[in-house]
């Protein structure tokens, strides 16, 4: 950090052995960024600990109606579940074994957390992804149309639709979907995703395509007008003028000049949509009975099963961590003079 | 949807990766939107209700959309928690006898079970040639072990305790393979009725929850708690094996979910259809399955403490119910009418006693005797006691206006309700499943009752169940019992107001399920059901 705030062109000489001054400014610029995330992530941890370990009494919350007539059961528990130690050794023992892999055992059943949350992160995951990757395509693809056809009733439609989706929560879109495709009007689609015999959800791609649809629909809007409003101010520049006076076809500026200079917005909206999708897609999950976290979470949270709980929100937080650190990067180094900024 | 239909083309076009063909009939559906066609559409896709008279056929893979769910999902045989816990167990298991439609006893292991004259000795008789599912012959060894396991003073199974309090296992003995005599610390003349409930699911010696084995007319596959269990149709079943080759019962963690399932064809049935959309899913290809139940939601009020413990205060609240208008508003008409006594499938059950209806006269004037003339109780009430709880205590507070009674509703968390208090709670409610007479008051109505809510123990009452205990002769024992009822029926500390329906749901692609007392979806029958056209 002193070397790049007080000599600025003198680090060459401060650092001689090194070929490459800019990438060791990099190197320390991720180092930074990289040690903020663990922060946050640490930080995270205390506040998940310590919330859920707050939640209210799980013994009391898995025996229920017997907790009042089986004393014996609820010491069995306690002693099971180690209520008994302080809690700053339980928050300890908790982290360790998030980094060891061991994490601990669900209340609810009393199987191993990992073999019971894994098939379901990575199931999530899919359905985040796929739907990131069917959203982007689609989202610029509109605000390039949108954006292309400016002022004109074809913008305005879109911008009506667009306005229409984002304001229909999630759940509304996937009843809408499931009304229509398989339900109520047509009998097409499946309407929830259950594969048969356990395997994982896209050994049936149809089963996968409502879910997927309403992640899309949720998301999309948001992202095809920011890109769409930074695509007008980009046009709506000095050197867009010139490439157009020196005779560059509109769709060349289009897609060179002006849409690469609109991707930065683009790419923070859409970490920011991605990180929402970890947590948002609980209640698509739930709609759907998609065999993710989505339910799991909602299960745990209401057994108080706080091993899952926990181990289930510090992935979510880890995913808002890691979305957000690439969209930072990847914004570096689309934007040149941020990037010569760091490097200098 | 107001998108444009060629967008949303391109949306599918891009997740699937669907063939030519695929392709080719996603353009037709678009098209078919387009030109106003859905109603053909769809008039293709909604199967009719089936011929019953139609032969059943073998064959398909059965999916069943269960209610509920999540990671306390278990194959213990003794210790269902969930109710699609309670669907396996009905699919892996079978206790010594078995409720029948009409939630009478019939034989099912056991082909007979005699009591000695003064009911202290039990001799059972197992069916000859009953297989596990891994091939061993049911033996009275088996079935001394499974009474063993449920009464196991460490662990006692749910469907144990009444038993661990009765039987003298050591004293017990193994006559023949196929005999027991069963020993019992005093008369008892209904253990037949302990014997028959789910819980009490036979197992082989050699049982390993893992790898759970049964005499059910489906075989274990897998399970992945929270999510699925799938089973295998078990040939050699002896009562006749089931239509269809696999069985998967799914988990629904949300009834919208479930139901949709349910119309696309997804699953072939599912169980607690929302009562709401009785009439609605007949539409759409699937038909409602309606059956009695002997499950209640009472008003509980503590006998023992005022202003409850003046019998006439019980009287006056029990007068003020408009009972048709709960069923009607808090069960949406799925409900029948109770007369302030439980198990009305008992043979005993008390139905000669005049029907209670709300008569606001004379609860005020029970009420101005009591010297309560302007009575104000708190009733508590929870969203955790299940449908039509909270419903139900809303309309009371109305009804219960009308006599000049103030009620003020506390709508308690989950927690706090089945917390501390609970079992401790002036006036409040709760939720019971369907039990014949005596089962019902050992729980529910003697000082020893785990669930005793009212704090009801009365000594005429008692000593008449004592003696029912013991009476091996029906009709004496009916009498007693009727007895016994009288007395609640005039004093006891519940409001009954109704009986649930239940009301589950299947496919008209299917057939075979018909409604059943014992539990949901023709006690989870699907040894029964069948597929109207082969599958092929």
């Amino acid at each position: 950090m002193t070397d790049l705030a007080t000599t600025a062109p003198g680090t060459e000489a401060a650092a001689p052995a090194r070929p490459n001054p800019a990438g060791s400014a990099w190197l320390k610029w991720l180092a930074r960024r990289l040690g903020l995330a663990v922060l946050t992530l640490w930080l995270c941890s205390v506040l998940v600990f310590f919330a859920t370990a707050a939640l209210g009494d799980p013994v009391r919350a898995i025996l229920g109606k017997d907790y009042a007539t089986s004393p014996e059961r609820v010491a069995t528990l306690t002693a099971q579940l180690k209520l008994d130690e302080p809690v700053i050794t339980r928050y300890f023992q908790w982290l360790g074994g998030l980094f060891t892999g061991n994490l601990g055992e669900s209340v609810a059943n009393g199987l191993p957390v990992g073999s019971l949350v894994g098939d379901r992160i990575v199931n999530s995951a899919v359905l985040v992804l796929v739907s990131a990757l069917v959203m982007i395509p689609i989202a610029f693809g509109i605000a390039l149309v949108s954006a292309n056809f400016r002022g004109k009733r074809t913008d305005s439609v879109i911008q009506i639709i667009m306005i229409t989706l984002a304001g229909l929560p999630e759940f509304v879109v996937g009843i809408l979907l499931v009304a229509l495709f398989s339900t109520t009007v047509l009998h097409v689609l499946p309407a929830v995703t259950i594969a048969g015999g356990g395997a994982p959800p896209w050994s049936k791609p149809a089963s996968m395509i409502l879910p997927v649809a309403t992640l899309v629909i949720a998301v999309a809007p948001y992202v095809a007008r920011i890109v769409r409003s930074s695509l007008l101010e980009v046009l709506d520049s000095d050197y867009v003028e010139l490439a157009r006076l020196k005779g560059v076809p509109e769709r060349v500026v289009l897609r060179k000049h002006a849409l690469l200079n609109a991707i930065v917005p683009g790419i923070q909206v859409i970490a920011l949509q991605l990180a929402w999708l970890a947590g948002g897609v609980v209640i698509v999950e739930y709609l759907f009975s998609y065999p993710g976290i989505g339910a799991s979470l909602v299960d745990s949270v209401r057994n108080s099963d706080f091993p899952m709980v926990q181990v289930l929100a510090m992935t979510i937080a880890g995913v808002y961590v890691v979305v957000n650190l690439i969209a930072d990067i990847l914004s570096i180094l689309f934007t040149p003079r941020a990037r010569t900024a760091i490097a200098s | 949807m107001r998108q444009p239909p060629h967008s949303g083309y391109s949306r599918f076009q891009m997740t699937a990766r669907p063939s030519r063909r695929d392709v080719l009939r996603f353009g037709m559906v678009a098209a078919a939107g387009l030109t106003g066609l859905t109603s053909l559409s769809a008039c293709a896709a909604v199967p009719g209700k089936p011929d019953p008279n139609k032969p059943q056929v073998r064959g398909g893979s059965y999916s069943h959309g269960a209610t509920g769910g999540g990671l306390k999902d278990t194959l213990d045989p003794h210790f269902p928690v969930t109710n699609p816990d309670i669907a396996r167990c009905l699919q892996l298991y079978e206790p010594l006898l078995r409720w029948n439609a009409n939630y009478e006893i019939e034989p099912s292991i056991a082909e007979s079970i005699t009591p000695s004259p003064d009911t202290t000795q039990w001799t059972i008789r197992l069916r000859d040639g009953v297989e596990f599912h891994h091939g061993k012959t049911v033996t009275a060894e088996d079935v001394m072990h499974t009474l063993a396991v449920v009464t196991d003073p460490k662990k006692t199974g749910s469907g144990g305790t009444e038993l661990a309090s009765i039987l003298e296992l050591n004293n017990s003995k193994i006559v023949d393979p196929r005999t027991i005599l069963l020993q019992l610390n005093a008369p008892y003349a209904v253990i037949d009725q302990l014997l028959a409930e789910y819980t009490v699911g036979v197992i082989p010696t050699d049982f390993d929850v893992h790898k759970p084995v049964g005499t059910g007319p489906f075989a274990f596959r897998r399970f992945v708690p929270g999510q699925l269990s799938q089973f295998a149709r078990y040939d050699n079943y002896w009562d006749g094996p089931a239509w269809v080759d696999e069985l998967i019962i799914y988990d629904f963690a949300d009834d919208a979910a479930k139901v949709n399932a349910l119309l696309a064809g997804q699953v072939q049935s599912i169980d607690n259809l929302p009562n709401y959309l009785a009439g609605t899913i007949e539409q759409q290809g699937a038909s409602p399955l309606v059956s009695e139940s002997g499950a209640w939601v009472p008003f509980t009020m503590r006998v023992d403490v005022a202003p409850f413990s003046d019998v006439r205060v019980r009287q006056a609240l029990r007068l003020v119910v408009d009972r048709q208008q709960m069923i009607d508003q808090a069960l949406n008409g799925f409900g029948i009418l109770g007369n302030d006594m439980y198990s009305p499938f008992d043979p005993a059950y008390a139905r000669d006693l005049p029907q209670r209806v709300q008569d606001i006269d004379q609860a005020r004037s029970l009420l101005a005797q009591a010297g309560h003339a302007d009575l104000d109780v708190e009733l508590v009430t929870s969203t955790a006691v299940g449908a039509g709880a909270v419903e139900s205590a809303n309309l009371f507070v109305e009804q219960a206006r009308r006599a000049g009674i103030t009620v003020r509703l506390n709508k308690a968390d989950a927690n706090v309700f089945y917390g501390d208090r609970y079992l401790s709670w002036n006036f409040a409610q709760d939720f019971w499943n369907t039990r014949n007479y005596l089962p019902q008051v050992a729980t529910s109505s003697v000082k020893s009752g785990t669930y005793n809510e009212t704090h009801w123990d009365d000594p005429a009452f008692n000593a008449l169940i004592d003696r029912a205990r013991r009476e091996p002769d029906l009709a004496r024992r009916n009498q007693l019992l009727h007895d016994a009822q009288e007395i609640e029926y005039h004093t006891g500390g519940y409001i009954i107001w109704g009986f649930k329906r239940q009301l589950d749901a299947y496919s008209n692609l299917v057939q075979g399920l018909q409604p059943h007392r014992y539990l949901p979806c023709s006690a989870f029958g699907f040894k029964h059901a069948s597929f109207v056209t082969p599958p092929t």
